[in-house]
């Protein structure tokens, strides 16, 4: 019997390719977040406020990219 | 009537597995989020055991999976079930005593599978969904956290490398609550249904439930839920050690990672009803995660000994779950086997528990 008979391949393909994507895509949004805040309290304490204020924005954006992505993934996990 | 004595011991037996599961397994969950002083150990440890349970209730793709792809349920009898348990326990209890982090969820499965093969020969247990719903998985799913945790924090540090260490540790050490939240419900979904599959499983051999209509009670869901989330708060300090830093001494961002690609691999994988085992993942996570940052920072024989290990975990629990079964017959097919192997095995277990403080009390929590 051929393997691929015996492995559900699409259920695999698309573990492993969702995996990586939230894997690699929620650090990656998280890490952009804690660049944006570590900017945005850098830049705060020199006075560029406006400049702050986008670093703040960036790390907005992205903690709720994060929490989209986690929200998403549980509610998945819920209707099946 | 004696069928129903031996169904209650074998849902004792399973809720007191998913105890240890809890216990030797969710440790890992906490760990990285302790080495890296995240959450102290009294925190991380009820705040997983929390979400453990909430991760229990929400999915049953797992239990499904374990209850009809693993063996055979039309030649399963609740001694076959109760022997597997055995085996499982003993080997979870076995690596707990030398701090080895193996699978739970392997030695599950592996003693299931080698109660029924000496119970009803190879035909009870179904090959191609140990194959395909286990062993590939199996494979795959560290070497998948592996690459998540190797790529993540190359990503990472080339984001936030030139940014002041204090400001990014602090900013990584409050993501790893959410990602140790997160991985503890990944734990709850997949590791919880396992016992959930093996005691709908005694059920259907019991006949309170049939093979055709498949379900999990309710009660079975809460029970298992709260067994798990008890076991996670007494916790397996020993292997937190391991895990936590005997691989590679993490930084927060590491520690975030790993519990990031832990989650994602399990959640994923539950979603399809793939019973992982999350020390694996959780493992393969933290040696991307080091490995990332510098390939000499992993304790590559530390990671060794844990691939032993696992290689190790389905023979041996499907050796002991076999061995349990043929000790259970010599007392004939009725209530006495199961009764005298649980006591003797509750015997050894307080004796192995007396033992183990006596050398060296765990770490207490707090």
């Amino acid at each position: 019997m051929a393997l691929a008979e015996i492995v559900d391949t699409t259920a695999l393909w698309q573990t492993i390719v969702a995996a990586l994507v939230t894997g690699i895509g929620v650090t990656l949004a998280f890490s952009i977040a804690v660049f944006g805040i570590a900017r945005f309290v850098e830049l705060g304490r020199d006075g560029r406020s406006v400049a702050a204020a986008g670093f703040g924005a960036v790390a907005a954006v992205a903690l709720i990219a994060c929490a989209g992505a986690v929200v998403v993934g549980v509610i998945v996990m819920t209707q099946k | 009537m004696h069928n129903d004595v031996v169904l209650v011991i074998v849902v004792g037996t399973a809720l007191a597995f998913d105890f240890t599961n809890g216990f030797h397994d969710t440790a890992n969950v906490v760990a990285t989020a302790i080495s890296t002083r995240a959450m102290s150990p009294r925190l991380a440890v009820g705040f997983a055991a929390v979400l453990n349970f909430v991760g229990a209730v929400i999915s049953l793709a797992v239990a499904a999976t374990v209850a009809q792809d693993i063996v055979s349920s039309s030649a399963i009898t609740t001694t076959v079930v109760f022997a597997g348990l055995i085996g499982a326990i003993s080997w979870n209890l076995i690596t707990w005593y030398f701090g080895m982090p193996s699978s739970s969820s392997h030695a599950l499965i592996g003693g299931v599978v080698g109660a029924a093969w000496a119970y009803a020969g190879a035909s009870a247990v179904l090959g191609d969904g140990v194959l395909g719903k286990v062993l590939i998985p199996a494979v795959i799913a560290p070497i998948l956290a592996f690459i998540v945790g190797i790529v993540g924090i190359a990503l990472c540090y080339r984001v936030v490398g030139a940014q002041r260490p204090g400001v990014v540790a602090r900013g990584f050490r409050l993501g790893q609550v959410a990602s140790g939240g997160l991985l503890a419900l990944a734990h709850g979904t997949n590791d919880a249904q396992k016992t959930m599959g093996v005691i709908t499983l005694a059920l259907v051999a019991n006949g309170n439930i049939s093979a055709n209509h498949f379900h999990v009670p309710t009660w079975v869901v809460i029970s298992a839920a709260s067994a798990i989330a008890l076991g996670t708060y007494v916790g397996g300090w020993r292997i937190i050690r391991t895990v936590g830093s005997r691989i590679i001494r993490m930084d927060p961002a590491q520690g975030f990672l790993t519990q990031g690609a832990g989650s994602a691999v399990i959640l994923v994988s539950s979603h399809f009803g793939f019973p992982l085992s999350t020390t694996q993942v959780i493992s393969g996570g933290v040696m991307g995660a080091g490995a990332g940052k510098r390939l000499s920072a992993v304790r590559w024989g530390v990671a060794g000994d844990i691939v032993t290990a696992w290689l190790l975990t389905l023979p041996a629990a499907a050796a002991i779950g076999a061995l349990t079964y043929a000790i259970t017959r010599v007392f004939g097919t009725g209530v006495a086997g199961p009764v005298v192997v649980a006591t003797v095995a509750l015997l050894l277990v307080a004796y192995g528990f007396v033992r183990r403080i006596q050398q060296g009390a765990p770490v207490p929590a707090g």
